[in-house]
This record gives C-alpha cells, structure tokens and sequence, in this order.
C-alpha cells in the first residue's frame, strides 16, 4: 500500500471488468487488496502527467505554494507484468514559488532496492544526489513526504483487512520494520470500486492520530479515476497541505531518456506545457 | 578619517536594512494573492520576471583590517527566460551595492542560449554557471571558476561559483554522454585579492593587509582559452565520469618575468565515481593536475604538478539530520627541488596534504528552518576553517540567513592558517518577488 499514494494522480484499475466483478464479490485477502491499491494509486496507463499545486498553511494559518509537474514513467523490464507494479521513474520540474523555480527532481523507483534520487539546483548547475534514508520527510517544505511523490512499497507494511464496509475497505498497516518510519500503525479507507485510498489516518506510539490524508476529489481521465484534490493535515501541531492537479494525462508517449540528466539541465518543454 | 569613513559606511547600512523592506514590497508582485479557488491561475503570457532583493551584513570579529565590513551590500536580482521553440534564452543579472568594498557593481551570472541540434546533442552558449564532479565544497576536476571571497563573506552558496562565458555541448549516445565546454578566454576564480581579506604573503613572511590589493597578469585574448572534457555515464545507480582540462591554474600561484603573481599553465586528467553505499551515498574522485611549465619541478615561481584525490559518504543520521564526511588528499610532485629554489623554504608546502571536512545539516519546521555545520579540517596543515550557519524562510517571499567563517592554524602559510585573522559573522535578508 502506498499510503498518501495521490501524489501522482495516476489513479486507475487497471481492468475496468475486473472491477465490477470485485465491486460484487468483496475481496477478502488484504495483501491482494493493498496490490489493486497500489496500482489504482499509482500505475495508472504506461504514463502520465500532471500539473500539481500545492498550498502548504501553518498552524498559525500563514500560507505557502509550490507548483510543478510530475511526469511519470512505467519501467516496462522483461519479467515485469505489463499491468504495473514495477520500477517507475518521476520527473518533477518546479516553477514557484521563485526560489525553487528551475528546481528538478528525478526519482528512479525500484521495487527490490533503495530508490535512486537526484536534484538539480539550477543556481549553482549541481546535480545533488539523495541519499536513500530521509524519504519520510517533508517534500519541498509541504506536510507530504518525499515518500508520497514515488510511493511507498507494499512489501514495506503489513496489512490486515479489518472491515469492509459498503463502500470501503478498511486497512490496518504496520511497517515490517518499525523503527524505519515514524508511525505506529495506519489505517487506510479504499474505495471498493475504484480501489483508491480515500482516507489514511497514522497513528503514534500512544494510538492517537497525528496525521490524516484525505482524497477530496476524484475525475476520470482516460478510463482511470483519478483523485485530482488531495489534503494532507498535521492533526497535532496543527497545519496542513492542500493539492490539487489539473491538465492530467495517460498513455501520452513519454520516452525513456526524458528521465535522465539531460532533463534536470533542460527540461523537456514539449512535455512540461 | 579611516574611522569616519568606516562608520558612514555603517550608516549606509543601516539606513538600506530600514529602507529594505519597502523597497522589496515596492518591487514585489505577490503572486499568490490570488484565491485557491477551482480556477488556476494561468501562467502569464509572456517573459515570468523573478528574482529577489537581498540586503547583507557582516563583520569582521577580531581585526579592523583591511576593513572592517566583510559584507556590506544591497543586492537585486532580475531573471527571466525566453523560449521559442526549441530555443531558450536566459537571463539573470544582480545589480550590487558593495558598502565594504565602496563599490557598485553589475554582475551577470547568465545570458546564454540553449538549444538542442538534432536529438542527441545540447548547446548552451553564453554567460553561465557550470558545474560538475562529485566533491561537497571540495573542487577535483571541476575546473570551472569559483569565487572564495563571496565564499568568505558570507554570500548565498550560489556565489561559490563564479559564471563563465563559454559554450557547453553535451552529447547523449547509449555508449556514453560527452560534455565539452569551451571557455574562449581564460576564466580564473575570483581569488583574494587583500581588499576584503588578509592573507599571507610571501614577501614578507606573514599575514599581510595588501595594500594597494593584489594586482595580477592574466592570460588574456584567444590564445588564453579553456577547454574541459567530461565523458559520463550511469550503470545501474552508479555514476562513472571521466575528466579532461586544458588551462591554467585558476588561482594567481605563480610569478611570472616579471615578478608579478599569474597562473601557470596546466592539464588535468581525472575520474570520479558516486553511487548509493549501505543508506547512505558513497563518491570518489581523483585528479592529476601537470603543471606544464615545470618540467623537473624545480622552478619555485610555478606549482609543483600534483595528484589529487577525494573520498566521501553522506547519509541521513536521523530522520532531517544529514551527515557528510571527506577525506581529500593532495601530493605534490616535487616540492623538494621546489623549496630548494624558494627565498625562504619554511613556507614552502608540503609534499602531502591530507584534509577532512564534516557536513551536519538539521531541517526543522518542514524545511523552513535549517541549521549546518561545514568543517574543513587539515591534520597535516594543522589548520580548520568552521562555517555554521542558520536559515529561517518565513515564507515564500522573506528569507533571513545568518552564519560565521571561522578559521585558524598554528602556520601563517597554509590555507585556511593563513585566513585567521578574518574570522567575520554576517547577516543576510533576503526579498523573493
């Protein structure tokens, strides 16, 4: 399960026959549950694009934007299923606010190893490269996590099936290695049509929750629900992140090498506008 | 009259500091004004003009000489890129009042034109920044300029690198990627020059005010260009790069004919390596710099050819703690037959220098705040150069930056030994518009 997993709004399922037949026959297995999740969230088309604006608030209500692209690109390897589920790659290219315009981020997401990640600082021509650990930290000064933009890895929690209900499956996950993240358990509400994770709540040591994400809004593009408002509120020490996507596409074609370094030092205009 | 002119020059600063932030508000459209409604604000049509307005201080905490403002200035900066189908100009200047130097200056960091000629190859003509190797604060084969006094001073990390007017192409094939950047003329760092900093100087055995500053012989014209090679490719998450230089030493260490300091020409030849190691990432980089006007070494007005080499590893600490650590080391070819031939040979270098620098940066309140600690310390110079610094973003458009240059050595001569008398504090408020 990726848990705030809207970042790409690559939301789909990825067979729509399949989906009904589910619709009308509850899934019982949550691993199988957190698998169709993950794809729904995730690997909707071969790939995609959106525009994403973030507006970060602080407990004091003082307000900050941050507006990008994602591009987004399956890695399609011998051995992996043509449905997803796979390596992945992001571009991220910044336009605001104006001290991180011209800011890259490329993300090459693997599945059975450390995810390789790099920034490009347009002020100094520097192509920084992140190391693996810091991924449950703020993303560019918003209450998501740089873990929210490629995914968190299902084989990274487990997960147990604690209620179905009409138009839920309700989740409880906890890492396989605790002291990795900062939460003590979480708790997802996926949609059963759509399979998109409509609520996740993080909860702390003492069973409170401290951190929810919410889907606020959900269009179709191409044949895949997509959510397009997402909100991401810090429940105690107040604050919270609102984005919101437009312009968002699948299937539109784009080619290996624009997630390379070519891209951090020029952006592929045709992709970006 | 030395002490009035030091303290009209404080007043000047105070009053810009008070005067600063309607200036930047003046300047300034809040582009966020608008509600966050369901309508996105379009991007204007047309050129998207931003930059910011910078007002920063700073003060020398143990000498008045050569001035006692390290930093003293109001700063704009204008950007602004132009594109046209596959063409895209670019532009950013700052527009510079220098208090501590009593100087206005333009400085223009870009003006250049990009382009792609056919699919696999990049062009970047014109006025602009260039980067490469894997150093942190620690340049091998990056041989394109740098700018220590802003580095000193207290300036934004972007200053560390000095623009140059050249032309870049970068060619993508599956083999491998090509980078070659030619500098028509010579493009040297902007090295102290003794108007905002004392160091030592070898005519007189010790730290030194230079006054009148620092005059040098450059190589100037054509016939002074460049060029700069780097053939790089990833396999898996590994990144592999090879590197070649065609130049001059970017700092004034020789003496020419004449008796005045110049850079002596040399080639180098390198490679680095850089990938993820265990959690955190793992590089490594080595450099031969021949110094091609010493044949045997023994010619003290021209440096010795030296190897160079660079291990380092980063990873985060705890969850928004990153730590970084170098080991650099640098081998003189000959500094024997150097020394021999030197006035004074005690500060003469030494045939090894090892250095080790420590990276601790801490990011609180989602990356508004940041604190860090860089420390480059020498045992084999037994000297260390400190440099903490804080960074609070109110909010997109106000930044304030603080920080110190410390430094100190038990010899005059070596290089951060010889910069203990500059041991300044600054200040930094920045306006983004």
């Amino acid at each position: 399960m990726k848990p705030s997993a809207w970042f790409a709004a690559f939301a789909t399922v990825a067979v729509s026959t399949a989906s009904a037949v589910a619709a009308e026959q509850p899934l019982t297995d949550a691993d199988a549950i957190v698998a169709r999740a993950n794809l729904a969230a995730y690997y909707a088309g071969a790939d995609g694009r959106s525009e994403a604006r973030m507006v970060i608030s602080d407990s004091q209500g003082r307000q900050q934007v941050r507006q990008f692209v994602v591009l987004r690109r399956d890695v399609s390897e011998p051995g992996y299923p043509a449905a997803g589920g796979g390596d992945q790659e992001f571009l991220v290219v910044f336009s605001r606010p104006s001290d991180v315009r011209g800011t890259v981020y490329l993300v090459e997401k693997h599945v059975d190893r450390d995810d390789d990640r790099w920034l490009y600082l347009p002020g100094l021509d520097l192509v920084k490269r992140i190391s693996a650990g810091d991924k449950r930290t703020s993303f560019v000064g918003s209450h998501y996590f740089y873990e929210d933009v490629s995914g968190r890895l299902p084989a990274a929690d487990q997960h147990e099936l604690i209620e179905t209900t009409d138009a839920h499956y309700v989740l409880r996950h906890r890492a396989v290695v605790p002291d990795s993240v900062e939460f003590s358990e979480y708790t997802t509400w996926i949609d059963r049509e759509t399979f998109l994770p409509m609520r996740i709540d993080y909860r702390n040591s003492n069973g409170e929750v401290y951190r929810r994400v919410e889907a606020q809004a959900v269009e179709t593009f191409g044949g895949h629900p997509t959510v397009t408002r997402t909100l991401v509120s810090d429940l105690a020490g107040g604050g919270s992140t609102e984005m919101r996507f437009r312009n968002i596409g699948y299937d539109i074609g784009l080619p290996e090498d624009v997630f390379s370094e070519r891209s951090l030092r020029a952006p592929p205009r045709q992709w970006l506008e | 009259m030395a002490k009035l002119r030091r303290s009209r020059r404080l007043d000047v600063v105070l009053a810009l500091l008070l005067l600063l932030p309607a200036i930047a508000a003046k300047a300034a459209e809040d582009a966020w004004d608008d509600s966050w409604g369901d309508d996105w604000d379009e991007e204007p049509g047309g050129l998207v003009w931003t930059g910011f307005l910078e007002l920063g201080a700073g003060v020398r905490l143990d000498d008045d000489e050569p001035t006692r403002a390290t930093l003293g200035e109001l700063r704009g900066r204008t950007e602004t890129e132009w594109a046209a189908e596959r063409w895209t100009a670019s532009l950013k200047v700052d527009a510079l009042r220098d208090e501590a130097l009593n100087d206005s200056a333009i400085d223009l960091r870009e003006l250049a034109l990009q382009f792609p000629v056919g699919s696999a190859l990049d062009v970047k003509a014109g006025r602009q920044v260039l980067t490469w190797g894997t150093g942190d604060l620690l340049f091998l084969n990056d041989l394109f300029p740098k700018d220590f006094e802003s580095f000193f001073a207290g300036r934004e990390d972007e200053y560390l690198k000095a623009p140059s007017t050249a032309v870049r192409l970068t060619a993508y094939t599956d083999l491998v990627n090509v980078d070659l950047v030619w500098t028509p003329e010579f493009e040297p760092d902007i090295y102290l020059d003794g108007e905002r900093f004392t160091f030592f100087n070898p005519a007189v055995g010790d730290i030194d005010v230079f006054d009148p500053p620092l005059s040098v012989d450059r190589p100037e014209g054509l016939h002074s260009g460049e060029v700069a090679l780097r053939l790089f490719k990833r396999v898996r998450s590994t990144e592999l790069a090879l590197y070649a230089y065609h130049g001059y030493f970017k700092q004034p260490t020789a003496l020419n004919r004449r008796g005045r300091a110049t850079f002596a020409p040399m080639e180098a030849a390198g490679f680095s390596i850089r990938g993820p190691l265990g959690a955190g990432i793992a590089n490594a980089e080595g450099s031969w710099y021949e110094s091609r006007d010493d044949g045997n070494g023994d010619n003290p007005n021209v440096p010795n050819s030296q190897a160079r080499w660079l291990l380092g590893y980063e990873r985060e600490l705890i969850p928004n703690l990153t730590g970084a650590v170098q080991y650099y080391g640098e081998r003189l070819d000959d500094p024997a037959l150097l020394r021999a031939g030197l006035p004074d040979p005690r500060f003469a270098p030494d045939k090894w220098r090892s250095l080790f620098t420590l990276r601790l940066s801490y990011r609180a309140l989602r990356d508004n705040l940041t604190l860090g600690l860089f420390t480059f310390y020498s045992p084999s110079d037994d000297d260390y150069h400190l440099r903490p610094t804080v960074s609070y973003r109110f909010s997109d458009a106000w930044q304030i930056s603080g920080g110190a240059s410390l430094f100190g050595g038990s010899k005059v001569h070596t290089t951060f030994g010889q910069l203990q008398d500059n041991d300044n504090v600054y200040l930094r408020l920045r306006r983004y518009y």
